[in-house]
């Protein structure tokens, strides 16, 4: 059980990265860290795991450092959304 | 096969690939979110709809009308049985989800569901049932149906959400329907039992709604 609690959050914190990113359109990290509500180092150690699984993209620009969500990131949001909704159903948050 | 069996095959066969719906979002929904809620219910509906099936590709394939039931009773009777321990399982396994959720995993939930099927295990008491095989399935199937509904509305309650809201109409009219054809069978009424077959496919209709509501291009 204490398993199953551990990978929901760990599901929701992506949701809102992805979340962050999407609707900040080129997020920089502090934008993310505010809107996901996360410490740094945690923050960045799942940005790094989105970005390994291909859903978030680093671009640089005007040397800054921004995020960017890709199309599977984009998939991958609504269907986590479409999830929540079918579990909201039953009680069950993610 | 007359006009009777051909519709209660085909209603039977609406429900399952209903249930096999429900079923496919559940899975697909457990994998992305690694929900073992969601793997369980999608379980659980898989065996509603497998069983459901069973029962119409029994009267489709093997062309089955009142006159030949009579002669493969045998046949028929087994599966029933295998169609009501089928559902019975999946209905469980629907309560057994549902009573970790609502009640924290509730010991007593689980136990009490437990013990409805414990009375379908026990082979020395079926055989003392005989004909009231069919009666006792279906009370089991209702008891299950009874706490799935009590839990959905404590859900429904709680959050106001629209979706729990469907879910818990269609799980209220899936027990209406068990409860018409037990009654049909205790009573021996064809248009009862027939009754009870139109309100499940309403229930499943609900399921439906439900399903395209919160899958792909649903508006929720």
């Amino acid at each position: 059980m204490a398993g199953t609690e551990k990978q929901r959050s760990t599901i929701r914190i992506y949701l809102d990265i992805l979340l962050a990113a999407e609707d900040e359109g080129n997020a920089k990290p502090t934008r993310i860290l505010q809107r996901a509500n996360l410490p740094h180092d945690r923050m960045m150690k799942h940005v790094a795991e989105l970005q390994k699984r291909g859903l978030l993209e680093e671009v640089t620009s005007g040397g800054g450092r921004f995020y960017v969500v890709t199309s599977k990131g984009k998939g991958f949001v609504k269907e986590v959304q479409r999830a929540e909704a079918f579990l909201s159903a039953f009680g069950v948050s993610l | 096969m007359n006009a009777y069996f051909i519709l209660n095959s085909a209603l039977n066969l609406i429900g399952a690939l209903v249930a096999l719906a429900v079923s496919y979002y559940g899975f697909r929904y457990g994998k992305v979110t690694g929900s073992s809620f969601l793997k369980t219910l999608s379980l659980g509906f898989m065996m509603l709809g497998v069983g459901l099936l069973a029962q119409a590709s029994a009267f489709i394939f093997f062309d089955l009308d009142a006159v030949r039931l009579a002669d493969r009773g045998t046949f028929v009777y087994s599966a029933t049985m295998i169609y009501l321990a089928l559902q019975a399982v999946a209905y469980l396994m629907i309560t057994v989800s549902y009573a970790r959720r609502v009640q924290g995993g509730s010991k007593a939930a689980v136990e009490t569901a437990g013990l409805a099927v414990l009375a379908l295990s026990q082979p020395s008491s079926l055989l003392l049932l005989g004909t009231h095989l069919f009666e006792l399935g279906e009370l089991v199937l209702v008891v299950l149906l009874a706490m799935i509904v009590f839990q959905g509305g404590l859900i429904y309650g709680e959050s106001k959400n629209r979706l729990a809201l469907m879910v818990l109409g269609s799980f209220s009219l899936i027990l209406v329907a068990h409860v018409a054809e037990l009654s049909a069978s205790l009573l021996s009424s064809g248009l009862l039992y027939l009754v009870g077959d139109l309100v499940q496919l309403a229930g499943f209709g609900l399921l439906l709604l439900f399903v395209l509501r919160s899958g792909p291009d649903g508006r929720n």
